[in-house]
């Protein structure tokens, strides 16, 4: 169905393959820019990806303004504004995010930072505020599940609050979005698992939630699929490069889609579980998926039934509720077979959760963007009833 | 029916007519919000949900609704344990939550479309800090329910709410306190 009114952007320059990383510079000098600031985090470092940037622009007359390797777990207002201050210092001229969706979304923060020519990016709020034209900025993920690089968002820690922030502008969409299987390769099972929930989740909710329009369902249609295909493979086996591509692909098709179709209740739930008790991202997804999916089916029972087919589930005809069940069930048998695979925790207990903290979570949950495009109304009660359902 | 149909196209095409339509449009939406305002007022001094919501706001809190970009626009503040319609225009809010134009509002205004679907249709954008924003909308929700005829609210809100006895006579207390709410306001601006 076309939906009464719609749109759709993505101003992303795509680059997939093998030696991707190594266009880096090219693309800079075609942007016009001489010297990156380059942000990533110690993980990274350690699994040598950084030596592939470095030997990128080895042969070329770019130059690496700075390596900026603190980014912490799902980035910070005070890193942000450091990092900020250092671009400016060194007079770079562009970013180069290499890593997870945490050095991706640094970047973004201290861009806006940069651009607005502000020293606090908690002055700086809300929906569509930014109005200057942010610097460059080239996205290298190297985690397949946040799409952050060819989405309009950034999720930063308040480390005052102690909540997740996210900021949404069509200024935050990075030029150009890199993959190299190189680069995820060295992603340890679990997080490989972790993070291609994150992206199944970002393709399921755009599929189903209030904002989906038709461009949009096919992109996140395109990775459900890749998802089925891939994910297990990769988890199971790291230097399975077609896998790995497979997935980055998967990863950066949901981000298209739910950069403009948005994401609902599951990504509530997980921002403010990463907020109250720093649980990760892809993991926060993994376990409150299925009860979403669940808690949605009375409303929106055809779109979650579709999801089945894409699944890889044989298309019966069933009603729409019971076929909606059929991939609830298909999704928890995935989670079921990565907790075998990598020890994916599927609960929130598993997780390392305390119990007390779950009304906290749910306070937090309801206060979170996101539950605006959920197609049904979720309150506080039934918050704290879903996250009991998951502990 | 022909010629009908030429008379409208006429008739549209006449230089004062886009002025007239957005004329007409603006005073439409200007009083609804008069409305809205003075609705915010009555029912956060009558509904005790509204109380438990804004419980833990700041005292202060000041949200606007309106248009871009010429308005019309209200300005609310949330002080002691009610809210206050401080008036038309935009008096320093810290929360906005603006209709891209007068076309993305009036289906809202009419009752046909809630806010939250003109949201996903991208009519809509809000500024200032997003928790606060949330807790805005679950107030601004409340509010449509006591204000919306029953039948009218599946189109208004996500979930129709279903309301008990108190809530019912509630419900009509706001309906009479309502119109010289709105009266004494419209005096004043
Ligand atoms: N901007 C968006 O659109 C968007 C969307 C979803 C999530 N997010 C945010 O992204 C963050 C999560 O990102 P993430 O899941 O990619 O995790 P991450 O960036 O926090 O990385 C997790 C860990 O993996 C390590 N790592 C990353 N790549 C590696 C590699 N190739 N080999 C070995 N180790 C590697 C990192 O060093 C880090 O320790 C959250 O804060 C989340 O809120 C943003
Ligand atoms: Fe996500």
């Amino acid at each position: 169905m076309i939906p009464s009114y719609y749109q759709h952007f993505c101003p992303v320059k795509i680059l997939s393959g093998n030696k991707a990383v190594s266009n880096i510079p090219f693309e800079m000098n075609a942007m016009g820019c001489k010297k990156a600031m380059i942000v990533t985090d110690k993980g990274v470092i350690d699994a040598g990806l950084i030596n592939i940037v470095k030997e990128a622009f080895a042969d070329s007359d770019r130059q690496i303004g700075y390596i900026f390797d603190e980014t912490p777990p799902d980035s910070s207002n005070r890193m942000v504004n450091k990092l900020a201050k250092l671009f400016e210092k060194l007079s770079c001229d562009c970013f180069v995010a290499v890593g997870g969706g945490s050095a991706l979304d640094t970047a973004k923060g201290a861009n806006i930072v940069v651009s607005e020519g502000t020293d606090d990016i908690l002055k700086l709020q809300g929906n569509e505020i930014i109005k200057k034209d942010l610097k460059p900025m080239i996205a290298v993920p190297t985690t397949s599940g946040t799409g952050s690089e060819v989405t309009k968002v950034a999720v930063i820690y308040n480390e005052e609050k102690n909540l997740k922030m996210s900021f949404v502008s069509d200024k935050l969409y990075p030029r150009i979005a890199v993959l190299d299987p190189r680069m995820t390769m060295t992603v340890p099972s679990k997080l490989t698992a972790a993070t291609g929930m994150d992206a199944l989740t970002h393709a399921i909710e755009a599929y189903t939630c209030i904002q989906k329009n038709p461009i949009d369902d096919i992109f996140a249609r395109a990775a459900i699929e890749l998802v089925r295909k891939y994910l297990v493979r990769a988890t199971e086996n790291g230097s399975d490069d077609e896998a790995r591509l497979g997935m980055a692909n998967a990863s950066l098709f949901a981000g298209i889609a739910f950069s403009n179709s948005m994401v609902g209740m599951v990504h509530s739930l997980a921002h403010a579980a990463g907020g109250v008790c720093h649980l990760p991202h892809g993991i926060a997804n993994a376990i409150f998926l299925p009860y979403g999916l669940e808690y949605n089916i009375a409303k929106v029972p055809q779109s979650i039934a579709e999801i089945s087919g894409m699944l890889g589930g044989s298309i019966d005809y069933m009603e729409p509720e019971e076929q909606a069940s059929v991939t609830v069930s298909m999704v928890k048998n995935l989670l079921k077979k990565l907790n075998r695979i990598s020890g994916l925790p599927i609960r929130l207990k598993d997780a390392g959760v305390a119990e007390d903290k779950l009304p906290a979570i749910a306070k937090a949950a309801i206060n979170d963007g996101s539950l605006v495009f959920n197609p049904v109304e979720m309150d506080y009660e039934e918050a704290l009833s879903v996250l009991k359902r998951a502990y | 029916m022909l010629s009908i149909q030429k008379g409208v196209r006429v008739f549209r095409g006449l230089p004062f007519y886009p002025v007239l339509q957005n004329r007409v449009k603006y005073t439409f939406c200007s009083i609804v919000l008069s409305v809205l305002g003075s609705a915010f007022e009555v029912v956060s001094k009558r509904a005790p949900e509204f109380n438990d919501e804004i419980s833990t706001w700041e005292d202060g809190r000041r949200f606007a609704i309106g248009i871009l970009s010429r308005g019309p626009y209200i300005t609310l503040e949330k002080r002691g344990d009610a809210i206050r319609f401080l008036g038309k225009g935009l008096l320093s809010p810290e929360i906005s939550m603006f209709f891209k134009n007068l076309d993305a509002a009036i289906p809202v205004f009419l009752g046909l479309k809630g806010s939250f679907q003109v949201f996903a249709e991208n009519g809509m954008i809000v500024d200032g800090n997003l928790s606060h924003t949330m807790e805005v909308n679950r107030v601004a929700n409340i509010v449509n329910a006591y204000l919306f005829p029953g039948i009218m609210l599946k189109n208004v809100l996500k979930r129709t709410p279903r309301f008990n006895l108190l809530q019912l006579t509630v419900k009509a207390r706001v309906y009479i306190e309502l119109m010289p709410a709105f009266l004494w306001h419209a005096a004043r601006n």
